[in-house]
């Protein structure tokens, strides 16, 4: 369905993105995870032809944003990181006025916004202004305004960045009925448990580059980290932060009372481990063995930690 | 287009602060101004050009001529009375002298000399200042000597049988008789070459200096409404959207040529019910004059918006521009009153010609098929399109390059 081959993206010296490709399949919830400058919004910007590239290709059901921009923009929403709304328009006026862009009649319009407003939960406000709305009300009217023409892909830049929990379930909601009734989904997120949850397939992207893509077993597998060994503790350890990474090396992942440290041979590497934590003069208040998640296989990928 | 421009004016409708600018704040503008003007001291002497037909073209109406032309700040130009009429009544002069035929007769016999100056009152500060340095300066001194030695002269001739204890006599009787010259009595005719039906200049300074000015202001707002989205994301939002871009820009400036409209009409019907300026004068004239000065000045609102990156380069940008193309272009000083200098850098300005074009409406009132009303016009329109040109590159260029 959407096909992304070799984009090439440089801002004067600096790469933005070094030749990424990858293809989508129709009805696909596709995750784009990589870390603040990884070069996620500069992709979406260029699929969704609002920026040029420099080289590679885009094609969304055989049509090429470059030589058919309208019919291509048509078929595709986007919700951009920013809440992009007239703060002085009411949620209601802001959706007939974006969806009026794309020449729906009236009628079809209006009760389109206000099937979207009930979705959301925001009927009751529609009327008023987005200027007096919570920043989780207008993120909600946010997405809503990418829906109104009824994208076959919509692009999702960190939706639910900064918002509180209910308006997070709420977008969450939403965003799994779109799926279960076809809509195509473009993702782009720093919270692994959103990805893990909602993602069929994942790209992981890091300076430009994919790193890897494919379903998160497949991530598992081919990142050649089987399980975690979990260490914890009763007192903080983030005094030794860097005693324990020269120990255990990047991929490991400190936290406040906590040490994971990726292995792809647990009863191998647990002995040599303890040995490691006891020197460091760390007494361990329990040992778990944990399968894998997607935020190891990132660290162990990118080096970095994705919220850094 | 209509969508954009639709959803920008209700934009613009909800901003109290800037429909409060855009009309309130002009009407209470023309309100001072016109106020101002109608009290204006009429004093200083000020530079100008005075065409002069001589149809009498006798030693005293030149030697009256040298003594204008040696004046500090009047210029004379020598021409014929049509062409010297004609570059008042298109407003290129102020006011030509007239010598009529027997002008010198008249000066040598004591009657009032055969002499007028025909005038735009449009100009009616600069004729005044003008009609004291000829009358003071020139004709009541050197009118009244040419004539009493004339007069001395004419005794010597035809009392030269007298003896000269008498011819004294006689002599100092006339010498008298001129120093008890009524001083009011009028020396030189005025007579009004461009005369305005009801309003006065002060009034038409007032609303076309104050709304062009105002609206400058308006449009800079407008077009400041560009950067905004940019800032906001509502621009990159936009170009998600299946429309051209260069339609975000031009409907920016279709808002601020309707606002520009409004506003322009609005000022003119209060000034018409508070000052009875009479606006079915030339009432075509004046809606051309008003859409041809929206077009420019909403082209300048995007240029502004065009060249700054930010909105509080507009907001400082266009302060120091509208500030200094006001006081250039005459809303804020009447142009003549300028120094010449400054009369000449003027035209760069959109104020002037839409000033000059007011003026031509209701002072000069010239036709609508006026070539120089729609020079001024055509002027206005290449105002327009020149910075509408020059802010296409330049949102092309700076403001759709998103990152």
């Amino acid at each position: 369905m959407l096909t992304v081959n070799n984009l090439v993206k440089n801002y004067e010296s600096n790469w933005a993105l070094n030749g990424i490709s990858f293809s989508i399949n129709k009805g696909e919830f596709f995750g784009l995870l990589g870390p603040n400058g990884a070069g996620k919004t500069t992709a979406i910007g260029i699929i969704s032809g609002i920026i040029a590239a420099n080289d590679g290709e885009v094609e969304l059901n055989g049509i090429n944003p470059k030589s058919n921009s309208n019919e291509f923009k048509k078929m595709i929403g986007v919700v951009p990181q920013e809440i992009a709304l007239y703060e002085r328009m009411s949620a209601l006026e802001n959706l007939m006025f974006w969806g009026s862009l794309y020449n729906l009649s009236k009628s079809d319009l209006l009760n389109r916004a206000n099937d979207l407003l009930n979705l959301f939960g925001l009927y009751d406000r529609r009327n008023d202004k987005i200027k007096d709305y919570s920043g989780g009300m207008k993120r909600r009217i946010n997405i809503a305004s990418a829906l109104l023409h009824t994208p076959q892909v919509l692009f999702m830049d960190e939706p639910t960045v900064g918002i509180d929990p209910q308006s997070r379930n709420n977008i969450f909601e939403v965003i799994q009925k779109l799926h279960s009734e076809g809509m195509t989904i473009v993702y782009t997120t720093h919270y692994m448990e959103e990805a893990e949850k909602f993602c069929n397939r994942i790209a992981i992207i890091d300076c430009g580059n994919i790193k890897a893509q494919g379903t998160l077993s497949e991530l598992r597998t081919n990142s050649g980290i089987k399980e975690n060994i979990v260490l914890k503790f009763a007192e903080p350890i983030t005094a030794l932060n860097k005693k324990l990474s020269d120990t255990f090396g990047a991929a490991a992942l400190i936290e406040e009372q906590s040490i994971k440290i990726p292995s792809d041979d647990v009863k191998a590497d647990l002995t040599n481990v303890v040995v490691k934590i006891t020197a460091l003069g760390l007494q361990p208040s329990a040992i778990e063995i944990e399968k894998v998640n997607l935020e190891t296989i990132f660290l162990k990928l990118t080096g970095k930690q994705l919220r850094d | 287009m209509l969508k954009l421009t639709l959803k920008d004016l209700k934009l613009f409708w909800g901003d109290r602060r800037a429909v409060l600018l855009s009309f309130f704040l002009p009407i209470f503008l023309i309100t001072l101004f016109s106020l101002a003007f109608g009290a204006q001291n009429r004093e200083d002497a000020k530079p100008m050009r005075l065409p002069v037909a001589d149809m009498d073209n006798s030693v005293e109406s030149q030697n009256i001529l040298l003594a204008i032309d040696s004046l500090k700040n009047i210029e004379v130009e020598p021409t014929t009375l049509d062409s010297a009429q004609y570059l008042v009544k298109k407003g290129k002069r102020t006011a030509l002298l007239v010598f009529h035929s027997g002008f010198a007769d008249s000066l040598g016999s004591g009657k009032m000399p055969s002499l007028e100056l025909q005038f735009d009152k449009s100009n009616a500060m600069e004729v005044a200042m003008l009609q004291q340095a000829l009358m003071a300066s020139i004709m009541k001194i050197i009118g009244n000597k040419l004539a009493m030695q004339k007069e001395m002269d004419k005794i010597d001739a035809q009392f030269a049988a007298l003896d000269s204890m008498a011819r004294v006599a006689i002599k100092m009787q006339i010498a008298k008789s001129f120093s008890d010259t009524d001083e009011s009595k009028p020396i030189m005719k005025m007579t009004e070459l461009v005369a305005p039906a009801e309003a006065n200049v002060g009034l038409i300074q007032a609303v076309a200096g104050t709304a062009v000015m105002m609206l400058l202001f308006s449009v800079a707002a407008v077009g400041g409404g560009l950067l905004e989205e940019k800032e906001f994301g509502t621009l990159k939002k936009l170009l998600y959207s299946p429309i051209n871009p260069n339609q975000i820009l031009y409907s920016k400036m279709l808002t601020a040529m309707i606002i520009s409209v409004f506003q322009l009409a609005i000022m003119f019907l209060y000034t018409s019910f508070m000052f009875n300026l009479n606006l079915m004068q030339n009432l075509p004239a004046l809606i051309l004059m008003i859409f041809f000065t929206a077009f420019a000045v909403s082209g300048f609102g995007i240029f502004l918006a065009a060249v700054a990156r930010t909105r509080a380069q507009v907001q400082s940008l266009s302060s120091v521009i509208i500030l200094t193309m006001s006081a250039l272009g005459g809303s804020m000083i009447p142009t003549f009153i300028m120094p010449a200098f400054m009369q000449k850098i003027s035209v760069i300005s959109v104020n002037y010609w839409s000033i000059q074009g007011f003026y031509d409406i209701y002072w000069r009132q010239l036709p609508v098929t006026d070539f120089v009303f729609l020079s001024r016009l055509l002027v206005l329109f290449l105002m327009g399109v020149a910075l509408i040109t020059i802010s296409g590159y330049l949102f092309r260029k700076n403001i759709l390059k998103v990152s």
